[in-house]
């Protein structure tokens, strides 16, 4: 089982400031033309959501890993509600390697796997080093394929 | 290559240029009214836009082709930005026709194919006459027979022994349907299923060798209609009611007489001016009856209008529906792009022995056209119901597991909580607001939630068969899901904090389902932990395993080729 680029905290965090931040200049707009809020309000809330991000981000990381197994990739994840997700290499239609913004920033990178399921079609592990993340699709994208040729035998 | 009929062209112009006379007069009026042009400007305008509209219809309708060649649907379309689209025949998933009342008249038919990939309807032939349906259905369809026919002479000998778990595609997607088919079995217990009902009077025009499986008779329609409760139908009159405000106001003020208000004003000032607790209990009861008997009234009409007509057929290794009072629909779907049966019960139909039946395939991605998709048998008594669903996949009796006691338990106590919300709720907006006193009613909530905990334990369960996983949940409408291993897509297990103090879990089978109101998920609900994790390794092997089997029987049938 692998876990996640320790980093990865940094990437949720961070997003979770951008989130709040943008609640919080939606805030300020009310609080400037609409109704006006009582400012530790806002302030209060800006800081209860980037602690819930962090504490968010830890356990999240100390629970995400993912194992390429024989015959389906493997993903443990969730800190509220515990998920673990298998998806067989048969399955897999396309595999992809995007790096958002502020994984770019970071220097991370996500893989996300396609499969053709209404649920889940599109599984993202986050937090992978740049070379991580295209070993992992081009092993991904070799598993599947084998996976046809072995089964045709 | 050929071009949609001229006749469309016809109606298509006329509703573009009815469309842009309508836009440039608007304009004219906007502009006369704003910048002051010449009030014969408006005319003028209109007929400016009528023909542009009309115009670009034409070059619509001379710049759009298409072909059926070898194995494939070619469709050349767009006047700026022109494309050019290829749809390999074999990866058909739906073939539909829709004629709605305009086109009937003029004898066009709407045609739609529909295939696993894409956002929406992959190519759309708005409109084409019944002779060209029937052309299309016909060669879409005989595609499919003759690369079955080559497979099957191919694989007659070595598969038939091979226990090969149930039919499949053409190679295909590789996720959406499993590998090529083994019909040296299937067609054979085809040929004699489902005693043809009546096949006479509801003759197959276009289809000679077509069966029929299903059709309505009135009274069967009807009871079909009364029984499926449509949960759209209250909305849909609630909405409506403004419409007929007057009529509402009427009736409203009737019910307060009847009620034993003595009315002096409009009845609003009645209910404001603080009325005796009972009239105002009689009004309310009165009223709501009242909208529940509309409300059902609308239901029946709207199942009538969808359902008038249903028949199910089969000819070769298609399905094919056709349904609807004032838009025709019909279809077919092709049995080895079936990836899930399911079966509806709801609590009318279960006490009178009734059930619906509904295929699933990969077709509608986009969510469109929620209504046509899957339903395959309407209404049909439970029997026959599972006689289908066992000829379409395969399963042997259904024997379900239940979830251990104590998720009847987590059920008791989230019903408990959910009741003592609402008490809380009724007690605070009695006390704040109403001051009746009679908050307590709600009360006797908690007097429902041990039968509503059993009844859902009761109803919630899954079997795993010999080449299908099946679950079943759902009191007031309950649904049972069949899967077949190869089908497979992602596998999950999830356990919410709740779960984890029970030890239990819901594992999750997802499949390429094009529901996804519905979800192509199958869910095993409340199971015990170590179980659960048994069953998702079981499916992965069993997926595994079964895919192998049919790659293997495939290749032998290729090598014996």
């Amino acid at each position: 089982m692998e876990s996640l680029h320790p980093r990865v905290r940094l990437l949720w965090v961070l997003s979770t400031v951008i989130q709040a931040s943008v609640l919080g200049v939606i805030a300020y707009l009310v609080d400037r033309f609409a109704v006006s809020l009582p400012q530790t309000v806002v302030v209060g809330g800006w800081v209860v959501l980037v602690v819930l991000g962090i504490v968010h981000a830890i356990a999240a990381h100390r629970i995400w890993r993912f194992d390429l197994q024989d015959d389906a990739l493997f993903l443990l994840r969730g800190v509220v509600t515990r998920t673990d997700t298998s998806v067989p290499y048969v399955r897999v239609q396309h595999v992809d390697t995007t790096r958002g913004p502020v994984e770019r920033a970071i220097g991370l990178a996500s893989v996300v796997v396609y499969t053709a399921g209404t649920r889940g079609a599109d599984i993202t592990i986050p937090g992978l080093r740049p070379e991580r993340a295209t070993e992992l699709r081009e092993q991904l994208r070799d598993l599947a394929n084998e996976s046809e040729a072995t089964d045709a035998v | 290559m050929n071009r949609l009929h001229p006749r469309s062209a016809v109606l298509r112009v006329a509703r573009a240029a009815l469309q842009g006379g309508f836009f440039g007069f608007f304009g004219g009026s906007l502009g006369t009214g704003m910048f002051g042009l010449p009030a014969f400007a408006v005319p003028l305008l209109g007929l400016l836009g009528a023909l542009t509209f009309s115009g670009y219809a034409l070059a619509r309708y001379f710049r759009f082709q298409y072909e059926l060649d070898g194995d494939t649907l070619t469709v050349e379309s767009g006047v700026f930005a022109r494309q050019s689209r290829q749809i390999p025949l074999g990866r058909v998933q739906n073939l539909d026709v829709e004629q709605n009342i305009l086109n009937r008249l003029l004898g066009l038919a709407i045609v739609r194919f529909e295939t696993a990939g894409g956002s929406a309807t992959e190519a759309t032939l708005d409109a084409v006459d019944e002779a060209e349906v029937k052309r299309l259905r016909n060669y879409v369809r005989t595609h499919d027979r003759d690369q079955a026919a080559e497979a099957e002479t191919a694989t007659a000998d070595t598969v038939s022994e091979a226990a090969t778990p149930g039919r499949s595609a053409h190679a295909d997607l590789p996720g959406v349907t499993g590998p090529k088919p083994t019909h040296a079995g299937d067609t054979q217990a085809r040929n004699d299923l489902g005693e043809p009902v009546s096949e006479s009077d509801t003759a197959e025009r276009d289809q000679p060798d077509g069966s029929l499986l299903f059709a309505f008779t009135q009274r069967e329609l009807l009871t079909y209609a009364l029984v499926s409760v449509r949960p759209a139908a209250p909305v849909l009159t609630l909405a409506s009611l403004p419409l007929g405000m007057d009529v509402v106001w009427a009736v409203l003020r009737f019910n307060a007489t009847l009620a034993g208000a003595s009315l002096s004003g409009p009845v609003v000032r009645w209910l404001t001016g603080s009325p005796e607790t009972t009239r105002l209990a009689v009004f309310a009861a009165l009223s709501v009856v009242q909208f529940l008997l509309l409300a059902l009234v609308v239901s029946v009409a709207l199942t009538v209008i969808e359902y008038y007509g249903f028949q199910l057929t089969q000819a070769d290794d298609d399905l094919r529906y056709e349904r609807g009072l004032l838009r025709r629909y019909s279809g077919n779907i092709p049995l080895e792009k079936v990836q899930t049966v399911t079966i509806r019960e709801n609590v009318l139909m279960r006490r009178f022995g009734y059930a619906t039946l509904a295929v699933e395939t990969a077709g509608y991605s986009g969510g469109n056209q929620q209504s046509t998709q899957g339903v395959a048998v309407p209404l049909a008594p439970r029997e026959e119901v599972y006689e289908l669903a066992r000829d379409i996949e395969p399963f042997g009796d259904l024997d379900f597991d239940r979830s251990p006691k104590r998720a009847r338990r987590r059920y008791l106590a989230r019903f408990s909580l959910a009741a003592a919300g609402l008490t809380a709720v009724a007690y605070a907006l009695d006390t704040l607001l109403l001051e009746t006193g009679y908050w307590w009613v709600a009360a006797l909530l908690f007097l429902t939630v041990a039968p509503a905990a059993h009844l859902r334990w009761r109803h919630r369960g899954y079997d795993l068969g010999e080449s299908v996983l099946a679950t079943r949940s759902g009191f007031w409408r309950r649904t049972t899901r069949i899967v077949p291993y190869y089908r497979l897509q992602t596998v999950f297990v999830t356990r919410s904090p709740f779960q984890r103090r029970r030890d239990l879990a819901t594992v999750g089978a997802d499949t390429a389902s094009s529901s996804s109101l519905l979800g192509g998920v199958a869910r095993v609900y409340d199971i015990d932990e170590d179980t659960a994790k048994e069953l998702r390794d079981t499916l992965r092997e069993r997926l595994t395993a079964h895919v192998a089997g049919l790659r293997t029987g495939d290749r032998a049938g290729d090598a014996d080729a």
